[in-house]
């Protein structure tokens, strides 16, 4: 009647079953071993972080000069603008021998290229080395100011967005300097360069100098497509000391400036988005003489409210901590509650301070880190639509923010 | 020797399992997108509002099915539309299951190729794929519902596990407002949640095996579960798509219930590129899915043309299936063929099954008439 029927009746279905079993067997074994498309851990390169910097950027030297001319292809489409440089990690394995034994090592090197497309430029190295490149460990990518003041943000992380190979984890950073030099960096603690910047950055929950709770690639995607400010973590290099503090923001992708360190924690303030956070304060009876307070526990409202046409935003924040360090000397009694209280009146009074002054660096820029605007899109949608268009130069600019502070000292540590 | 995989009964659960399984499947992954451009915030009541739309167009197809004892629509829709009118239905039924069998897999090709095997063409992936399924449908049904049964436990539990872990990222801040200002913009997108809960037509074939003394109350309220289970899984998966990602950022990702759980940091693992994870757990997911729909369309035609068996009709329809899902080489002609989909699912389950219904009732009554 049909095939199968035929095949279930017929004398020699018992063979051709088992032929055909083998046949599909064998088949299939072949484009399922995973062999044909393998690719070795030491077949590949890993790219540990990726710098970008203006194409002619410190191109003083001679020998650099020269090397420019080999770090370059011809371009059909487009003008030498960037200069993408990975840092690609260089594993040597241990060898037995001996005397002459080595031990393993791991070290970095650096390779450019200049273009426009940063995919075209990726595909150019590929002519400094003998392996592909593998992206999926790639732990930051650096990017000079110069570059990123050219044509913006977008064209330059456009890229590690959209390639599937890039992890949403990769930390970008923004240097005044060149960002080649940061990926050249040697750290003394013998790490990887790009191992070492994501691992500083991690740190942010006890630093709230640098803007580690939102410094990932995906939540700098997630910025861009909601069209909030970028905040992206500042680095510097100096001689061989690098340092991670203070904040460079973006407007619509194009760079509006840096907020200091100081503006930076007032910004984590916003959303308690700290770990733990050390508020020093000048002693109660004592000025000049300092006394530390460690953040451990933080709770934050904004909250929006409307009053006709006026906008304006309380700050409800109740913080818990210790008193970390006393320099005051015998002019403070931590035992005595008064004083006690005295400490955490003042301590609030300085992060009020530290609030309004990180809220009036992005009112000066005409820059809403986020929190402000998103709140009032949050809980009240119809004022919202109403001032959307131009909220950042218009509307936030001239917004009040009520903060309110809260501050309970648990433990005064270990000493009196 | 008799066939122990014939299966001649099944219980309500176990129809609500069918339910179940047969609705989750690639949409959960290919939907999300344009619900979320389309509804924004709103989405989760649309997905809310789309359960019980569609859970009355079942009920609906209970009722119908419940008319015919005995009998699958194969049957009895040519006598209620007539010879012609009959073919028709029965051809639309049936379409349906192609339509959604050859964008699931023309879906699953592209977002494995392009997540997990980018140098693979996705002809290849849909071919592994498509043997996997066929082999699975062209078991008798007991086997398929046991694999659907074993699946229900094994790979939903899993799913979920993974996708829970993007909470470490969840925001609610992002799903404000809760209630949005577009509430007719939000009663439309709940049409746009067909392609999540579609696959539940299959009860107008699987009617006729729950045992007949389950009656139309215990039916309905057993697939209820089914659809209060559905509900709460595509509302999960809405909310921590635009809790994660905020409504802007999922416009832009293709797949944005996938990527949703990129951003994750496992605290003490080295477990990175989680999304990787996630797709593997899905792939069976998909699997149940295609295999049941690929069996419901072999067996609609076994029983149109009056074979024996479901098997060789089922082989005949691979290569179509696989010549149809290579025919859509494009986003753009899946986003139509999606549509013509919904429209030919939202007219099947709310214009020809009441109309059958009406028909039947209309009819009985006039025999009775005739009889007195």
């Amino acid at each position: 009647m049909d095939l199968l029927s035929y095949l279930g009746h017929s004398t020699i279905s018992k063979w051709c079953k088992v032929c055909l079993g083998c046949i599909f067997t064998i088949t299939i074994s072949m484009f399922i071993g995973g062999c044909w498309d393998q690719k070795e851990l030491q077949e590949r390169h890993f790219v540990l972080a990726v710098g970008i910097d203006k194409a002619d950027e410190g191109e003083d030297a001679k020998q650099e000069k020269d090397k420019k001319s080999l770090e370059s292809f011809i371009q059909p489409h487009g003008d030498k603008l960037y200069r993408l440089s990975f840092q690609i990690l260089q594993l040597t394995p241990a060898s037995s021998g001996g005397e002459g034994g080595r031990k393993a090592s791991v070290s970095t090197y650096v390779i450019s290229s200049t273009g426009e497309s940063m995919f075209e430029m990726l595909r150019d190295m590929l002519g400094q080395v003998s392996k592909g490149f593998w992206f999926e460990h790639i732990q930051a990518i650096v990017i000079s100011e110069e570059a990123v003041k050219q044509e913006g943000l977008q064209p330059i992380i456009d890229l590690f967005r959209r390639d599937t190979e890039m992890r949403w984890l990769i930390k970008p950073l923004i240097t005044s300097g060149k960002a080649k030099k940061l990926l050249e960096f040697k750290p003394p603690s013998g790490e990887p360069g790009g191992l070492f910047l994501a691992r500083s950055l991690h740190l942010y929950k006890k630093n709230p100098h640098m803007p580690g709770w939102n410094s990932g690639l995906g939540e700098t995607s997630q910025a861009i497509d909601n069209k909030k400010t970028v905040q992206i973590s500042r680095v510097e290099l100096e001689g061989d000391m690098i340092k991670l503090g203070g904040t460079a923001l973006f407007k619509e992708g194009k760079f509006v400036g840096y907020i200091d360190e100081y503006a930076t924690k007032g910004t984590a303030f916003f959303s308690a988005s700290e770990k733990s956070a050390i508020i020093t304060i000048e002693c109660p009876d004592h000025p000049g003489k300092i006394l530390a307070f460690e953040l451990f526990l933080h709770e934050t409202k904004l909250t929006p409210h409307i009053n006709g046409e006026e906008i304006y935003f309380t700050l409800d924040i109740r913080m818990k901590g210790n008193l970390g360090e006393n320099q005051c000397g015998d002019h403070f009694d931590a035992m005595d509650e008064e004083e006690l209280h005295k400490v955490e009146i003042l301590v609030a009074e300085e992060v009020k301070h530290n609030i309004l002054y990180a809220f009036h660096s992005y009112q000066h820029l005409q820059t809403d880190p986020g929190d402000f605007a998103g709140k009032l899109k949050a809980h009240q949608p119809l004022a919202w639509e109403r001032v959307k268009e131009h909220w950042n130069e218009e509307q936030f600019p001239n917004i009040s923010l009520i903060p309110s502070v809260n501050v309970i000292i648990e433990n005064i540590g270990g000493h009196k | 020797m008799a066939n122990l995989e014939v299966k001649k009964h099944m219980s309500a659960g176990q129809l609500a399992i069918v339910v179940f399984v047969t609705c989750i499947g690639a949409q959960i992954m290919l939907t999300p997108r344009g619900l979320i451009a389309e509804v924004k915030n709103g989405a989760w009541i649309s997905v809310l509002l789309g359960g019980m739309f569609f859970y009355t167009a079942t009920y609906f197809m209970l009722r119908l099915g419940k008319q015919y004892p005995d009998e699958t629509i194969v049957e009895y829709a040519p006598r209620i539309f007539g010879r012609i009118g009959g073919g028709i239905v029965i051809f639309w039924f049936n379409l349906l299951f192609y339509m959604q069998v050859i964008t699931i897999f023309y879906g699953v090709g592209r977002i494995i190729t392009f997540y997990m095997f980018d140098r693979t063409p996705p002809e290849v992936v849909v071919l592994a794929l498509l043997v996997v399924c066929t082999y699975c449908a062209l078991q008798d049904w007991g086997t398929i519902l046991r694999i659907q049964q074993f699946l229900f436990v094994i790979a939903y539990s899993i799913l979920i596990l993974v996708w829970l872990t993007s909470i470490l990222n969840f925001q609610p801040e992002n799903m404000l407002p809760l209630w949005p200002l577009d509430i007719k913009g939000v009663t439309l997108g709940s049409f746009t949640t067909w392609g999540m809960y579609s696959g539940y037509e299959c009860v107008l074939l699987l009617l006729p095996l729950v045992y007949r003394k389950v009656s139309l109350a215990k039916l309905a309220k057993t697939v209820g579960v089914a659809f209060v289970g559905l509900s709460i899984v595509f509302m999960l998966i809405i909310v921590l798509t635009i809790g994660v990602l905020t409504v802007e950022d999922a416009k832009n990702l293709p797949f944005p219930s996938l990527i949703v759980i990129r951003s994750v940091e496992l605290p003490g693992t080295f477990l990175e590129r989680l999304e990787n994870y996630l797709l593997v757990t899905w792939i069976p997911v998909v699997f149940d899915t295609l295999a049941a729909m690929m069996f419901f369309m072999a067996e609609v035609c076994m029983r149109q043309w009056r074979h024996a068996d479901h098997r060789p009709i089922l082989l005949m329809l691979v290569p179509i299936i696989y010549i149809g899902a290579m025919l859509i080489d494009t986003p753009q002609v899946n986003e139509i063929l999606g549509k013509f989909t919904m429209w030919l699912g939202l007219s099947f389950s709310f214009g020809v099954v009441p109309t059958a219904l009406l028909l039947t009732w209309w009819k009985k009554s006039k025999v009775g008439k005739d009889c007195g």
